[in-house]
C-alpha cells in the first residue's frame, strides 16, 4: 500500500514540480527585498520576509480598485448565468421539447470557439449598447461566455437526480415550484456550488475581453491591471507584479477551499440512491 | 377509500401504443396484483392511476370521479416506488411527516401519526436516521410508511420488494398482506414475480404486451387458465405443454401425441376430434403410474429439498414433474407416469385459448 503510493507519487512528481515551480518563484520574489531579485546564481532563500512589498505594491498599482472590479464582475456574471442556467438545464433535464438535440449541439459548440474569435463582434455590440467602458459590459459577455458551461453541468448533474423524487413529492401533495424548492434544489446545491465555482474562476482569470472591453484605467479588472505593470514599461517592478500576483489568486484559492466539501458530494451524488 | 376504474385505456408513447384497451374494475379494499413480464406495460398503467402519466384513451376513475386530467397532487393516492424515492436529505420522520407538512397539519398530529406508523413497521429506532444510514430493508419500510401516515384513498405499489433479498422478501410479502388485512385500503401492487402475485391478491390481472390476458382470483388463474400464456406464467416449475391431436374413444378423451402415446384429458373439453390442441399439466399434478402408463425417459433430476423434480422425455418432447416422494431415478431410467384426466387442459394449438 504505502509502497505503492510512493511509487505514484515518483512517477507524478515531475508534474508536480512543473505546477508548483511557477508558485514558489512568485512566492519568492513577491516576499524579497529588491535588491535580491535577479542575485546570480539564483537561490531560493532571502534575507528578510518583506512584508512592505504588498503595502507598496497595493498603493503603486491601485490594486484595491481593480480588486473591487474583478469581485464585482466575477460576482455578477457567475449569479447572472446560474440564475438564467438553473432553469434551461432543469428544462433540458426533464422535459421532452423539439429541438432539444439540436440545442444541446449549440451548446456544445459555442464551447470550442474561442472569444478571441468574438471579441471584434462583441466590442461593436457593446458600442452599440452603449456599454463599452463599462464593467457591465464584462458582467453580460462572462455570463454569457460561462452559461453554455454551466448549462451543459447542471444538466448532467441535474439528470442523476432521480426523478422519483420529484414524483414522490407530488404524489405526496406537493405542487411544482413546491416539489422544485423542498425536494429538487436541495439536492441540486453541491452541483450548483460546484458549476458556481467554475463560472467564477473563469470570470477571474479572464483576460482578452477585460482588456478589449475595459479603455481606462480605473476599470481593470485584476489580470489587466497586472498586465499593465509589465507590459510597455521601461522599468518591471517584478516584486510588486508578484505580490499583486499572488494577491490575486488567494479569492481563487479561498474561494475553492470553501467550497471544496460540496465539490466532493457534488461527485458523490449519483451514489445516493 | 374508494374503488377504481379502468376504462377502455389506452397509452401511446409518440406513435408507439404500449397499452390497449384495458379494461379493470378495481373493488373498494380490493387488494389486486398486475403481474406479467418486463416491459408489458405494468407500471405504465399504474402511474397512469397515480397521475404522473397522461392518459391517451379512455378513462381512470378513482370513486366516482373521473380523473384524467386531475394531477398527482390531487389524487389521494400513495405510491411505494421500486428504488424507494426517499428524500436523501430529510430523515425517516422528514420523509415519513412531508406530505402532512404540506398538508399544514397541526404538529402534535403529525407526530402522532409518524409515531403510529413508525410502531407499525418497527422504525420507532430509525426515525432520526438519514436513508443513507438505512438498510434496504428499512428504507423499504420507510417509504411504507410514507405512504401509511397518508390514510389516502387508494396505495400503489411498483415493485416494492424487488431490490430487497430473497428472504426479505417474504418477510415483507406477508407483513405487506397483512397490513392490508388491517386498514383495508384498496390497493394496486405490480410486480412481475408470479409468487409474489399468487399470494398476495385478491385478484391477479395477467398482462402481456399491452393487454391483459386474463383477470381471477389466483387459485382461478392457476386452475383455470383462460390461455397457454397465463398457463405458462403462473407457477414454478411451470406447466408442461405436449402437443398432439385430440381423440375420443369410448367417452373417454385423449391427446394423441406424434409416437401415438394417448396422453389422458377431461371428457368435458370442447375440442373437435383429431383437431391440433395442447396439452397443459402442471408437474405437480404428475404421478409414478403402477402399470399402463405414459413411458418416458428420465433426462435430468434435480432434487430443491422439499421436492425431487425430474426432468423427462415423452414422445420426443420435454417436460417436467415434482415429486415429494424420494425416488431414486437416474438419468436413462424409464418410468411409467399417470395423472388424473380432470387435472390436464386443453388448449388450442393456433389460438392458444383453452378449450
Ligand atoms: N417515457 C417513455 N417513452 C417511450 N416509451 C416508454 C416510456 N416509458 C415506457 N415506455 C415503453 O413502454 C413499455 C412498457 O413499459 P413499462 O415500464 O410500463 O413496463 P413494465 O411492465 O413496468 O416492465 P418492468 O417489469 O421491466 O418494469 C416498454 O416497452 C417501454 O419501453
Ligand atoms: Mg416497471
Amino acid at each position: 500500500m504505502l509502497k505503492k503510493s510512493i511509487l505514484f507519487w515518483l512517477i507524478l512528481s515531475p508534474l508536480v514540480v512543473v505546477i508548483l515551480f511557477p508558485f514558489g518563484v512568485m512566492f519568492v520574489s513577491a516576499f524579497r527585498p529588491r535588491e535580491e531579485l535577479f542575485t546570480y546564481p539564483p537561490t531560493w532563500t532571502f534575507s528578510e520576509f518583506r512584508w512592505a512589498n504588498f503595502a507598496e505594491m497595493w498603493v503603486k498599482t491601485n490594486f484595491g480598485q481593480a480588486l473591487l472590479n474583478s469581485l464585482y464582475v466575477s460576482v455578477l456574471s457567475t449569479l447572472l448565468a446560474m440564475i438564467l442556467s438553473i432553469p434551461a438545464a432543469y428544462a433540458l433535464s426533464r422535459y421532452r421539447f423539439p429541438g432539444k438535440r439540436a440545442y444541446r449541439t449549440f451548446l456544445l459548440m459555442t464551447q470550442m470557439m474561442s472569444p478571441i474569435v468574438l471579441v471584434l463582434g462583441l466590442f461593436r455590440m457593446m458600442v452599440a449598447l452603449g456599454l463599452v467602458n463599462t464593467l457591465n459590459s464584462l458582467v453580460l459577455t462572462y455570463a454569457a461566455f460561462n452559461m453554455a458551461f454551466t448549462i451543459w453541468m447542471l444538466q448532467s448533474y441535474f439528470s442523476t437526480i432521480p426523478r422519483d423524487l420529484e414524483e414522490a413529492a407530488w404524489i405526496d401533495g406537493a405542487g411544482h415550484l413546491t416539489s422544485l424548492l423542498k425536494v429538487f434544489l436541495p439536492l441540486a446545491v453541491p452541483a450548483m456550488a460546484v458549476t458556481a465555482i467554475f463560472g467564477f474562476i473563469n470570470s477571474w482569470n479572464e483576460f482578452v475581453l477585460a482588456l478589449t472591453m475595459i479603455r481606462s484605467s480605473d476599470g481593470f479588472t485584476l489580470p489587466v491591471q497586472i498586465y499593465s505593470q509589465v507590459a510597455g514599461r521601461y522599468q518591471i517592478e517584478w516584486h510588486h507584479v508578484m505580490a499583486a500576483t499572488m494577491l490575486a489568486t488567494l479569492p481563487v484559492a479561498i474561494v475553492f477551499s470553501w467550497l471544496q466539501r460540496f465539490l466532493i458530494r457534488g461527485m458523490a451524488l449519483g451514489a445516493v440512491k | 377509500m374508494a374503488s377504481v376504474t379502468i376504462s377502455n385505456v389506452g397509452k401511446a408513447f409518440g406513435t408507439m401504443n404500449v397499452l390497449r384497451d384495458i379494461n379493470i374494475d378495481i373493488e373498494n379494499h380490493e387488494f389486486v396484483v398486475l403481474v406479467g413480464p418486463s416491459g408489458c406495460g405494468k407500471s405504465t398503467l399504474l402511474r397512469m392511476i397515480a397521475g404522473l402519466e397522461t392518459v391517451s384513451n379512455g378513462e381512470v376513475r378513482i370513486g366516482e370521479r373521473v380523473v384524467n386530467d386531475v394531477p398527482a397532487r390531487e389524487r389521494d393516492i400513495a405510491m411505494v416506488f421500486q428504488n424507494y424515492a426517499l428524500y436523501p436529505h430529510m430523515t425517516s420522520y422528514g420523509n415519513m411527516s412531508f406530505s402532512l407538512r404540506l398538508r399544514k397539519r397541526p404538529q402534535p398530529e403529525i407526530d402522532q401519526k409518524v409515531r403510529d406508523a413508525a410502531a407499525t413497521l418497527n422504525l420507532l429506532p430509525f426515525l432520526e436516521r438519514s436513508p443513507r444510514q438505512l438498510s434496504g430493508g428499512q428504507r423499504q419500510r420507510v417509504a411504507m410508511g410514507r405512504a401509511l401516515v397518508r390514510e389516502a384513498q387508494v396505495f400503489l405499489y411498483d415493485e416494492p420488494l424487488s431490490n430487497l433479498d430473497a428472504k426479505l422478501r417474504v418477510v415483507m410479502r406477508t407483513e405487506i398482506k397483512a397490513l392490508h388485512q388491517r386498514l383495508k385500503t384498496t390497493s394496486i401492487y405490480v410486480t412481475h414475480d408470479q409468487i409474489e402475485a399468487m399470494t398476495m391478491a385478491d385478484r391477479i390481472v395477467v398482462m402481456n404486451g399491452g393487454r391483459i390476458e386474463q383477470i381471477g382470483a389466483p387459485l382461478d388463474l392457476y386452475d383455470r387458465p383462460g390461455n397457454l400464456f397465463v398457463a405458462g406464467f403462473l407457477g414454478s416449475p411451470s406447466m408442461n405443454f405436449l402437443k398432439g391431436r385430440m381423440r375420443r374413444t369410448q367417452g373417454k378423451a385423449y391427446v394423441e401425441t406424434e409416437g401415438g402415446i394417448g396422453l389422458p384429458v377431461s371428457a368435458a373439453t370442447a375440442a373437435a376430434e383429431n383437431q391440433p390442441v395442447i396439452c397443459g399439466i402442471r408437474p405437480e399434478h404428475i404421478a409414478i403410474a403402477g402399470e399402463g402408463g405414459l413411458p418416458v425417459t428420465v433426462d435430468v433430476v434435480e432434487p430443491t429439498g422439499p421436492n425431487i423434480e425430474v426432468f423427462f422425455s415423452l414422445a420426443g418432447q420435454n417436460g417436467s414433474a415434482v415429486f415429494t416422494e424420494r425416488h431414486k431415478f437416474r438419468p436413462g431410467d424409464r418410468v411409467a407416469l399417470h395423472w388424473q384426466p380432470e387435472h390436464a387442459n386443453v388448449f388450442d394449438a393456433e389460438t392458444g385459448v383453452r378449450l
